[in-house]
């Protein structure tokens, strides 16, 4: 593909660069998305923004010598000591959730850190640790993305949000948070000078936000997504949603007829999921007050490891299109690539605030 | 590149931020381009707000377009919970000069200016201390029910009634459906669904005024078909009031429009939230600017007070269904009343033979414990409508004698009103739900 001027700052297609790379090298702003199921950074790396992605999970085993030896033997398994256990946490995660026939821990439920899992934390600030290097100059700029205000969980939220703030903080950063629909318009939306609405499905919560002009003026939240479906499923066919999730993650394709009931089930609680973020976002637009005027029909972009399966965006439009929507809506589109975009998003908030 | 210029009679500083973009290539440019322009409009419209001379205002704002912005002026740019410090003014310090010789020589030609506006300034000299919102209208005799209005022609496009009120129909438009439930003080939502208006709120449209001049008679005429547009588009309101006093009718009376948005009403032992189901929008064409109408004229009111006849007549409203938009606006989120400021003082309640709903005990205040902030205080030029005070003391009088404080029970309160609208959304939703699910409703209309 021939580069051009405007595209140098998108990601190129092709392996992401290594993750210890990015660590090594501080120094540019850093764009983070603080994911329910995985957290991701940007950062410039050369010419093109480069992203890494760690799970945010992590499975404690139980400890002995042996398997602490065995463990350390393979620098890509992160882990620490708890007491009796090893935690292991980030991408292998998974690998261990299947070899010992358990599900993963999370960090995060719904879009904002666990209050229920005693490691939440701890593990988390590891995840953080292996994605965001040592900033070079004092006061390096930092946006990380955050869930709008799911209802009820105001408090949660701020929590979350200043856990985290003073977390980066305390590292050298100055760091700031982004909504998450928002930092999905910076990165996808700047063709139509980040105007129109930024969705972000992923594990714990769907994000949706209207801007104008770059300013936000609807955010929403639903705490259905990815999580919800793989729980529902598995509990509909008798499954862990860890195995759901894998066979989900496989190459899910909602434009076709389900071979099973596993499929099926996929099938009825994506559709539900996508009902319930539309709904919400339908009467929030219609309940907000304060839209700036314009006639312009406004584009959406869709973004997220939940929005990933074949057949997605066509659900999206279909449930939309078939609810009168009080705005008009120009394209659906997918995200260039809608695990990364989040971040990528927020890195050009830092990269703004430079 | 440099952010956009901020005089020169352009027709909108949006479209010209937009426009300018258009050539900007890295996002994180044009993120700065876009941030900075709006913060340079925002800090202006903060500057021409403190201008005391409503003609001075007027040509600031004619001449930079800076308040059609005003939706983007936004103190959490990156929504998040915890905002970024606020920047200091973008405007650069050659700009600002020449803003503040742009006003200083405005406040000169002020002068001049004045000469042709007493056209449209109140007749009565204004007491001190009190910003005049209206022309004069002799007042009617007191909360008469008005009697026998009837439709004496119709055409194509209009409607004639005998007591001289004429509606114009060109824009007049279809809505949804009326759907909606009362609440009663001691009991919550009752079970009776209701359909047909039974209220007015009277709102200002908020929209571009132009001098009222005959040589302006093209501009005023465009400026004003152009709002039927984009209203009709919208469902917005069902009447207009112009600058000369023609009635439109946007959305059919009997329908639902979009105007009152979050707010709360009570008559009796009979309370509303959100009051675009029961009642129907009348909007005279001006703009609120820094609590203040641009002024309405003579020609407006008395067709306002013929269509409040009109309509009390056609619908049976009671006197104290007839209330103005800023008496009912709330912030639902934040529980702050004056979430909408248009015609929050100054609404010639008498002249229409109204009672001063000033004067009434503010229901957001005295049930649900809502309060206001600093800005709405600015508005109203330090004091609340009476009706705000009254509804205050009520719940100092409730807390000292249940030995509590204010706050607890306002606290009390708002958490009723959170539970009320939460039940009364969770109605609308299901009933939207069932009518998707009903064919045969939806061809019905219901």
């Amino acid at each position: 593909m021939t580069e051009t001027n405007d595209q140098l700052w998108k990601a190129q297609p092709g392996e992401p660069e290594p993750l210890e790379e990015l660590v090594k090298t501080g120094g540019h702003p850093v764009g983070l998305d603080v994911g329910t199921s995985k957290v991701v950074s940007a950062r410039r790396g050369g010419k093109d923004v480069a992203c890494a992605v760690q799970l945010n999970a992590f499975i404690p085993v139980p400890y002995s010598p042996v398997t602490e030896r065995t463990i350390q033997q393979q620098s890509e398994i992160h882990h620490f000591r708890d007491g009796d256990n090893i935690v292991i946490f980030g991408s292998a995660t998974e690998r261990f959730a299947n070899m010992f026939n358990a599900e993963t821990h999370r960090t995060m439920a719904d879009g904002l850190i666990n209050p229920s899992e005693k490691l939440a934390w701890p593990v988390l600030e590891q995840i953080l640790r292996t994605l965001v290097p040592k900033p070079r100059a004092a006061n390096e700029v930092l946006a990380f993305s955050v869930p709008a205000a799911p209802p009820g969980k105001e408090a949660q939220l701020t929590y979350h949000e200043a856990t985290l703030r003073k977390h980066l903080q305390a590292g050298g950063y100055r760091a700031m948070a982004i909504n998450e629909g928002l930092a999905v318009i910076f990165s996808e939306l700047e063709d139509h000078n980040f105007t129109g609405i930024g969705v972000s499905c992923g594990g714990g919560m769907c994000n949706a936000t209207l801007a104008f002009l770059s300013i936000p003026s609807i955010m929403v939240s639903v705490p259905k997504a990815g999580d919800f479906i793989d729980r529902a499923v598995g509990e509909a066919v008798g499954e862990h949603a860890t195995r759901v999730k894998a066979i989900k993650e496989e190459g899910l394709d909602l434009t076709r007829a389900p071979r099973d009931k596993l499929e099926k089930a996929l099938h009825i609680y994506y559709e539900d999921v996508v009902e319930t973020l539309v709904d919400t976002m339908r009467r929030e637009t219609s309940r907000a007050e304060n839209l700036p005027k314009t006639d312009r029909a406004l584009p959406i972009v869709l973004a997220g490891g939940t929005a990933k399966p074949r057949g997605f965006r066509e659900l999206f439009e279909r449930t939309l299109r078939g609810r009168k929507f009080p705005v008009e809506i120009s394209e659906i589109r997918m995200a260039a690539d809608p695990l990364t975009s989040t971040a990528r998003g927020a890195h050009i908030a830092a990269m703004f605030e430079k | 590149m440099r952010p956009p210029r901020v005089f020169g009679l352009r027709p909108d500083p949006i479209a010209e931020i937009e426009e300018r973009c258009r050539t900007i290539r890295d996002p994180v440019k044009k993120l700065r381009y876009v941030r900075r322009s709006l913060q340079r409009y925002e800090s202006l419209d903060e500057r021409f707000q403190a201008v005391p001379l409503a003609p001075v205002r007027w040509a600031l704002y004619r001449m930079s377009r800076v308040d059609r912005a005003r939706a983007l002026f936004s103190p959490n740019p990156n929504g998040a919970l915890n905002a970024p410090p606020h920047r200091p003014s973008a405007v650069a310090p050659r700009v600002r000069q020449a803003a503040n010789w742009a006003a200083a020589l405005l406040v000169v030609a002020a002068g001049l200016a004045l000469a042709s506006y007493p056209r449209s300034q109140p007749n009565d000299a204004p007491a001190p201390g009190v910003t005049p919102v209206a022309e004069h209208l002799p007042a009617t005799q007191a909360t008469l029910p008005p009697r026998g209005v009837w439709l004496v022609d119709s055409g194509e496009d209009f409607e004639l009634y005998s007591n001289g009120l004429r509606i114009d129909t060109t824009y007049a438009i279809a809505g949804e459906p009326r759907r909606y439930r009362v609440f009663s003080i001691d009991g919550g939502m009752e079970p009776e669904v209701f359909d047909r208006p039974i209220g007015l709120v009277y709102h200002t449209s908020e929209s571009d005024i132009w001098p009222l001049e005959e040589s302006y008679n093209e501009k005023l005429q465009d400026s004003s078909q152009n709002l039927l547009r984009y209203l009709r588009r919208r469902h917005v309101y069902h009447y207009l009031i112009d600058r000369f006093g023609q009635a439109f009718r946007v959305v059919e009376e009997a329908d639902r429009a979009d105007h009152a948005g979050m707010s709360i009403w009570r008559s009796g032992e009979r309370i509303w939230l959100n009051l675009n189901g029961p009642t129907i929008g009348v909007s005279f064409e001006t703009r609120w600017e820094g609590g203040r109408a641009l002024p309405i004229t003579q020609a407006q009111l008395e067709s306002g007070r013929r269509l409040t006849d009109y309509l009390r007549d056609k619908w049976s409203i009671a006197p104290d269904m007839c209330v103005t938009h800023g008496l009912i606006s709330v912030n639902a989120r934040r529980h702050l009343i004056g979430h909408h400021v248009d015609w929050a003082r100054g609404f010639p309640f008498e002249a229409y033979g109204l009672p001063d709903l000033y004067q009434r005990r503010a229901p957001a205040v005295e049930l649900f414990g809502f309060g206001y902030d600093e800005p709405f205080l600015e508005v109203m030029g330090g004091e609340p409508w009476a009706g705000v005070r009254e509804a205050e003391d009520r719940l100092e009088t409730e807390a000292l004698s249940t030995g509590r404080t204010v706050e607890d029970v306002r606290r009390e309160r708002s958490e009723l009103y959170d539970r009320w609208l939460a039940e009364q959304t969770r109605d609308a939703e299901e009933s939207a739900e069932r009518a998707r699910a009903d064919p045969a409703r939806i061809a019905r209309g219901r």
